[in-house]
C-alpha cells in the first residue's frame, strides 16, 4: 500500500478541477454576493455524469468509487464551497437512502433520475425541536388507506426548494422516540408540500437552503423507505456516508484558501522579501499543509473503507470532525496571511473563511461526531436515571389556549372579537401605530404571508382599529424591507411584552416566538394550519390574511377615533389546564403499580418509550410479579 | 345479646358497630365509629358473607348463632381478606368445623399468611364461577385492587343483591340504621363515605372503574357493602359519586383552602384570600389549618372540590412538614386534574412555593395558576393585591373543565 490515489483518480480529479476553474470560478463571487444557485453549472455536471458518481451504471450512475466522489466534492469546494455541498447533499443525502434501502421499484423510479442528474435530491431530518437529537421529531405521517398523510415541517434543508426528490423523516408511531420514525420519498409539487424561507446565510451562499412545509401531503404507501420504524436507522446510516462528503467539502474549502495564501505570500514583499519567508508565515504554511494532508488521509481512508464494505462509521466521523475543525484553522491562517486584503469582499479567502464555518455544524455537529467516535470506542453510555423519552416539547411561548375558531371567515372573526372582548380588551382605545414595540401594549405584526408590499395597508388598517402598533417578522423588515429594521419582533429584534399580539401571516420561527413569549394574548392568522404559530397562540384563525384582515378590521371598528389608551397595565395570562400525557396508562391488578411508557422498566430491561403493547409477553410487574395480561387499561368516563 | 336486622327475604345483617376505636387502620380518625358488616343467607344451605373485626368478635358470633338458630353453617364466602373483615374467620372455623370457605386463589394465599386454618375446606372460585345454595344462585366477580388484589364481589342473581366488599362502604357506625334511605345520607353520611373512599381506595380509581364497568352489565337491586348502610334505593346517587371519585372528577366547583401557619401570618393570607373569594361571589369554599386537621379530612375535601389554594411557610429551606405530608398523600392517592393556587411564605429564602410546585408537577394534570404569591414574613400591600388577583384567577379558571 502506497497511501496514494490511483492514476485514474488523479485523472478524474483533473477533470473536475478544470471544470471548477472554468465554469464555477468566474461566477463564484457573483453567486455568493447574490445568494444565487448555479443552475447551469449543475446542469453541466449532470451532463458529465457527475451527479451519480458512486452509483451503479444500471441505475444511471457513473459506477465509480466513494473516493472518486470525495475527490469531486473536494475539487468543487476548492473553488466554491456552496457548489461542493450541492453535490454532497444530492449524492450522499438525497440519493444514498434510496440506493441503500430502496426497493427495486423505488430505485428505478427515483434513484435513476437522481443518478443521471435529471433530478436533484435533498434530505429532510432537522426540525425546530429535532436537530442532533432526532428523537424530538414532530413531523407526523399517518397511514390512511393507501397513503400516508404527512404533516409538519423541516428546517435548514440543503438544495430545497430546487430539488425535486426529498427523503423526509416523520413519526409513524408517536411518543416512543427514535423507534417511531420512518423515512419517506416525497416529490416536489405534491399538494400541500410547500417551501418556506430561503435562508440568508453567512456562507455557502451559492447553495440553496430552505424550509419544507407539509400540510396533509398524501404520500403513497409505496414511498415508505424501508419499513416503518426504520427511519432513524436509515438516517444514521445515511449520515455515516454523508460525513465523507462534508469532510471533503471542508478539505476543499481549506485547500483552496491554502493555495491562495501560499501564492499571495510569495508575491507580497515586506521587509525586503516575500512574506512567505518570514518564519512566522513559513511555519504557518507548514502547519496548514500538514493539517490538510492529515485530513485528506482520514477522508480517503474512510471512503476506501466504505467502498470495501468495511465498517467506516467511526472513521467517517473522525474525518468529518477533523477536516472541518482544521478547515476553520486553515482558512483563518490563510486570511491572516492576506492581511487587510483578505478581509475584503470578492477575495476568495474571505469567502472561504465564511464558507468553512458551516462544515463544523451540519450533518452532525462536531460535538455529535465526537459522541459517535467515543461510542465506537467506549460502547453505549450507562443508562441514566429517570426517563429519557421526552414529552412533546413545550410551546416556545409557554402554555397557551390554542383555540382555533370554526365556521366561515366572518364567523371566525366574530368569535375572535368576542373572545378578546371577553378577556377584557377595550377596542375604543388605542396607541399610535408607530409606538416602539417594546413600549406597545398591542402590536399587529405582518409576516411573509402578507405578500406584496401594498398589502401592508391591511396591517396598518387593522393596527388602527385594534389600537395597536405595527410590527413584523424578521424577513418582512430585513429581506422585504416593508418596515424599518427596528420594527421586527423576535429574539434578535424587538421583544414584545405587552398584552395583545396579532401574528398575521407569520409562520412562527422559533426566534420570533421567543420574542413574544411574554405577551398576554397571542392571536394567529395564517393559511397554513400546521404553522407553529398556532401551537403558540391563544386564538387562531386558519385563513388567508388578505381575506381575514379586512373582516377583522371592520369588526373592531367602532366608528369613532380611538381614545388615547391609558398607561399600559399588564393583564393576566389565561389559565391553561394541564393536558394529559400522551400515553395510554395501564395498572397492575396484582398491586396497583402503574406502568409508565416514558420510564419503561429499567430493572426488567425495558427501555423508556416502550409502550405497554410493545412489552414482551413474558414481562412481569416489577413490584408484585403479576403477568403482563394482569394489567388493565385506565379508562375514562367516556370509556365507561 | 344479638343485634341483627333483616336485609331482605332469607338475608340478615349480622355485623357489628365499633364505637371505641380512635383510628381506623390505625391512621384515620373515626369520630363517629365504623360498622363491620357481615351478611348471613338462609337457604337450603347457610352462607355467611365475610366476617368482622376481632374487636367486635363477640357481638358478631352472637348474631351469627342467633340467625342460624341451631342450623349448621355450610359456606363462608370471603370477599375481602383485610383483617377488619376476616379477623373473626378463625372463630367461625372453630365453631363450625364443617364450613367450606369460598374465595379466590389470592385470598387463599393471604389466609395462609395471616395464619388461618384453611386447607381442605377451601373452595376456590374465579371470575364468572357460579354456585347454587338452593333458591339462591350467585356469581363471583373479581375486583382486583379494590383495594386489595384478592378482592371479589358476589352477586346473587336470584334477588339482585351485590355483596360489594369495601366498595360503597363508609365510615360511621350504623347505630341501628341498616339502609341508606333511613338516613339523610347526603347531609349526614356523604362526607364520611367520601373520606373513607378517597383515603382507602382513592389511588385505585382505574380498578374501581373497571369493576363499575363489569357491574353495569348486571341488574343490581341492592348493594351490601362491608361498612356503612345498605343501598336499595337511588343506587344511581352513590354510583355517580363513585364515578366522580374513581375518575378524579370533582363533585363541585369550589375551593379547598388548606393553609399552614406558624405565627398567623400565612393564616392571614388565607383569610384575605377567602374573603376576596366570597366578596367576588365564590361562596363554595372550605378552609382548613393543615397542622390541626387530620389529613384524611383534607384528602376528602381535595377530591370533592375543583380548586385548591395551598398556603404554607418555608421550613428548613423546604416545605412546612404537615403541608408536605398532605400533598404527598394526595400524590400517592393519585389525585389529579385540579387547579391550584400556590401561596408561599418565607422570611429570608422562601422555598415552600418551589417545593409545592414540584410536588404538583409530579402529579397528573395539576394546573398551577400563573398568579403565584410569595409572602415575605407578613402580608404587604403588594401581596394583598396579589391575593386579590389570585382570587380573580381562581374564579376565572372555573369556566374551564378538564376531560375525565
Amino acid at each position: 500500500m502506497l497511501f496514494k490515489t490511483t492514476e485514474a483518480h488523479e485523472e478524474f480529479r483533473a477533470k473536475i478541477r478544470a471544470f471548477a476553474e472554468e465554469e464555477v470560478k468566474p461566477i463564484a463571487f457573483m453567486l455568493d454576493k447574490e445568494n444565487s444557485f448555479p443552475h447551469e453549472v449543475v446542469k453541466k455536471m449532470a451532463k458529465n455524469g457527475w451527479l451519480g458518481i458512486p452509483y451503479p451504471k444500471e441505475y444511471g450512475g457513473a459506477g465509480m468509487d466513494a473516493l472518486s466522489y470525495a475527490i469531486a466534492v473536494e475539487e468543487l469546494s476548492r473553488v466554491d464551497g456552496g457548489t461542493g455541498v450541492i453535490l454532497s447533499a444530492h449524492v450522499s443525502l438525497g440519493s444514498y437512502p434510496i440506493a441503500a434501502f430502496g426497493t427495486e421499484e423505488q430505485k428505478k423510479k427515483y434513484l435513476m433520475p437522481l443518478a443521471k442528474g435529471e433530478k436533484l435530491g435533498a434530505f429532510g431530518l432537522t426540525e425546530p425541536n429535532a436537530g442532533s437529537d432526532a428523537g424530538g421529531t414532530e413531523t407526523t405521517a399517518v397511514l390512511e388507506g393507501d397513503h400516508y398523510i404527512l404533516n409538519g415541517g423541516k428546517i435548514f434543508i440543503t438544495n430545497a426548494p430546487i430539488a425535486e426528490t426529498y427523503i423526509v423523516f416523520a413519526v409513524t408511531t408517536p411518543n416512543i422516540g427514535t423507534k417511531g420514525i420512518s423515512a419517506f420519498i416525497v416529490e416536489k409539487g405534491w399538494e400541500g408540500f410547500e417551501f418556506g424561507d430561503h435562508y440568508d446565510k453567512l456562507g455557502i451562499r451559492s447553495s440553496s437552503t430552505a424550509e419544507l412545509i407539509f400540510n396533509d401531503v398524501k404520500v403513497p404507501k409505496e414511498n415508505l423507505l424501508g419499513k416503518e420504524g426504520q427511519g432513524f436507522k436509515i438516517a444514521m446510516a445515511t449520515l455515516d456516508g454523508g460525513r465523507i462528503g462534508i469532510a471533503s467539502q471542508a478539505l476543499g474549502i481549506a485547500q483552496g484558501a491554502f493555495e491562495h495564501a501560499v501564492e499571495y505570500s510569495k508575491e507580497r514583499i515586506q521587509f525586503g522579501k516575500p512574506i512567505a519567508f518570514q518564519q512566522v508565515n513559513s511555519f504557518k504554511i507548514a502547519d496548514m499543509a500538514t493539517k490538510l494532508r492529515c485530513a485528506r488521509f482520514l477522508i480517503y481512508s474512510a471512503a476506501e473503507l466504505k467502498e470495501a464494505h468495511e465498517p467506516y462509521g467511526m472513521e467517517s466521523a473522525m474525518a468529518k470532525q477533523y477536516a472541518s475543525d482544521i478547515a476553520l484553522e486553515v482558512v483563518n491562517d490563510a486570511l491572516q496571511i492576506f492581511g487587510g486584503t483578505g478581509y475584503l469582499k470578492g477575495m476568495e479567502v474571505e469567502r472561504a473563511y465564511r464558507d468553512a464555518k458551516i462544515t463544523t455544524i451540519y450533518e452532525g455537529t462536531n460535538e455529535i461526531q465526537r459522541v459517535v467516535i467515543a461510542s465506537h470506542i467506549l460502547g453505549k453510555a450507562p443508562k441514566e436515571d429517570g426517563g429519557v423519552v421526552k414529552k412533546p416539547a413545550a410551546a416556545a411561548t409557554g402554555a397557551r389556549k390554542k383555540i382555533l375558531f370554526k365556521g366561515t371567515a366572518q364567523e371566525q372573526v366574530d368569535q375572535l372579537v368576542e373572545a378578546l372582548k371577553g378577556d377584557g380588551y377595550d377596542f375604543t382605545v388605542g396607541i399610535d401605530k408607530d409606538t416602539p414595540i417594546v413600549e406597545a401594549d398591542r402590536v399587529v405584526s405582518a409576516g411573509k404571508g402578507i405578500g406584496e408590499k401594498a398589502n401592508m395597508k391591511l396591517i396598518e388598517a387593522l393596527a388602527v382599529q385594534a389600537g395597536a402598533a405595527v410590527g413584523s417578522s424578521r424577513p418582512v423588515a430585513e429581506t422585504l424591507k416593508y418596515l424599518p429594521i427596528d420594527r421586527y419582533v423576535g429574539m434578535s429584534g424587538q421583544k414584545f411584552t405587552g398584552n395583545l399580539y396579532f401574528a398575521c401571516g407569520i409562520s412562527g420561527a422559533s426566534q420570533h416566538l421567543k420574542g413574544i413569549k411574554d405577551a398576554t394574548t397571542i392571536v394567529a392568522i395564517n393559511k397554513n394550519k400546521n404553522a407553529p404559530i398556532f401551537k403558540n397562540a391563544d386564538y387562531g384563525i386558519v385563513g388567508d390574511v388578505l381575506e381575514i384582515l379586512p373582516l377583522l378590521t371592520k369588526a373592531l371598528d367602532n366608528g369613532k377615533e380611538k381614545k388615547p389608551a391609558p398607561p399600559r397595565v399588564k393583564m393576566k395570562r389565561a389559565t391553561v389546564l394541564k393536558e394529559a400525557d400522551p400515553f395510554d396508562r395501564y395498572v397492575c391488578n396484582g398491586c396497583g403499580y402503574e406502568y409508565h411508557t416514558e420510564l419503561g422498566d429499567p430493572d426488567g430491561d425495558i427501555a423508556p418509550g416502550t409502550t405497554y403493547e410493545q412489552l414482551p409477553e413474558e414481562w412481569l410487574c416489577p413490584l408484585c410479579g403479576s403477568a403482563k395480561i394482569d394489567f388493565v387499561k385506565v379508562k375514562t368516563k367516556e370509556d365507561k | 345479646m344479638h343485634c341483627v336486622r333483616k336485609v331482605t327475604d332469607d338475608l340478615y345483617w349480622v355485623g357489628a358497630n365499633e364505637k371505641r376505636l380512635h383510628l381506623f387502620e390505625n391512621i384515620h380518625p373515626i369520630e363517629d365509629g365504623v360498622s363491620y358488616n357481615s351478611y348471613l343467607l338462609l337457604d337450603e344451605k347457610t352462607v355467611l358473607f365475610d366476617t368482622a373485626d376481632w374487636a367486635v368478635g363477640r357481638q358478631f358470633i352472637e348474631n351469627v348463632e342467633y340467625v342460624l338458630d341451631g342450623r349448621k353453617l355450610d359456606y363462608m364466602v370471603i370477599n375481602h381478606m383485610e383483617p377488619d373483615h376476616c379477623a373473626s374467620m378463625e372463630e367461625i372455623l372453630l365453631r363450625y368445623p364443617e364450613v367450606t370457605v369460598v374465595s379466590t386463589e389470592k385470598a387463599y394465599m393471604l389466609m395462609q399468611q395471616f395464619g388461618f386454618s384453611v386447607t381442605d375446606n377451601f373452595h376456590q372460585v374465579q371470575e364468572g364461577d357460579t354456585m347454587s345454595f338452593g333458591k339462591h344462585n350467585v356469581v363471583f366477580v373479581e375486583a382486583p385492587m379494590v383495594h386489595w388484589p384478592e378482592a371479589m364481589v358476589t352477586f346473587d342473581t336470584t334477588n339482585g343483591v351485590l355483596f360489594s366488599a369495601d366498595a360503597f362502604g363508609s365510615f360511621k357506625s350504623l347505630d341501628g340504621v341498616l339502609f341508606a334511605d333511613e338516613v339523610n345520607f347526603d347531609r349526614d353520611w356523604l362526607d364520611e363515605a367520601r373520606r373513607y373512599y378517597t383515603n382507602i381506595v382513592g389511588k385505585y380509581g382505574p380498578h374501581v372503574m373497571d369493576l363499575l364497568g363489569k357491574a353495569a352489565t348486571i341488574d343490581i337491586k341492592m348493594l351490601c357493602p362491608l361498612h356503612g348502610p345498605v343501598w336499595r334505593k337511588d343506587l344511581g346517587y352513590i354510583l355517580d359519586k363513585y364515578v366522580h371519585w374513581a375518575t378524579y372528577e370533582p363533585e363541585e366547583k369550589g375551593v379547598l383552602i388548606a393553609y399552614a401557619s406558624m405565627y398567623g401570618n400565612t393564616e392571614s393570607a388565607a383569610q384575605i384570600l377567602a374573603a376576596k373569594l366570597h366578596e367576588k361571589g365564590m361562596h363554595n369554599l372550605r378552609m382548613y389549618d393543615v397542622s390541626k386537621t387530620h389529613q384524611s379530612y383534607l384528602i376528602g375535601e381535595a377530591f370533592k372540590y375543583s380548586h385548591m389554594a395551598l398556603l404554607a411557610p418555608t421550613y428548613n429551606l423546604n416545605l412546612f412538614p404537615p403541608m408536605e405530608s398532605f400533598m404527598l398523600d394526595m400524590q400517592k392517592l393519585n389525585l389529579q386534574k385540579r387547579v391550584v393556587g400556590v401561596v408561599e411564605n418565607g422570611s429570608w429564602a422562601p422555598q415552600s412555593g418551589v417545593v409545592m410546585k414540584e410536588i404538583l408537577d409530579s402529579m397528573k394534570q395539576m394546573t398551577v395558576l400563573n398568579e403565584e404569591v410569595s409572602v415575605t414574613s407578613s402580608v404587604s400591600k403588594a401581596v394583598y393585591d396579589e391575593l386579590d388577583s389570585l382570587a380573580d384567577s381562581i374564579i376565572d379558571s372555573m369556566k374551564q373543565d378538564y376531560k375525565y
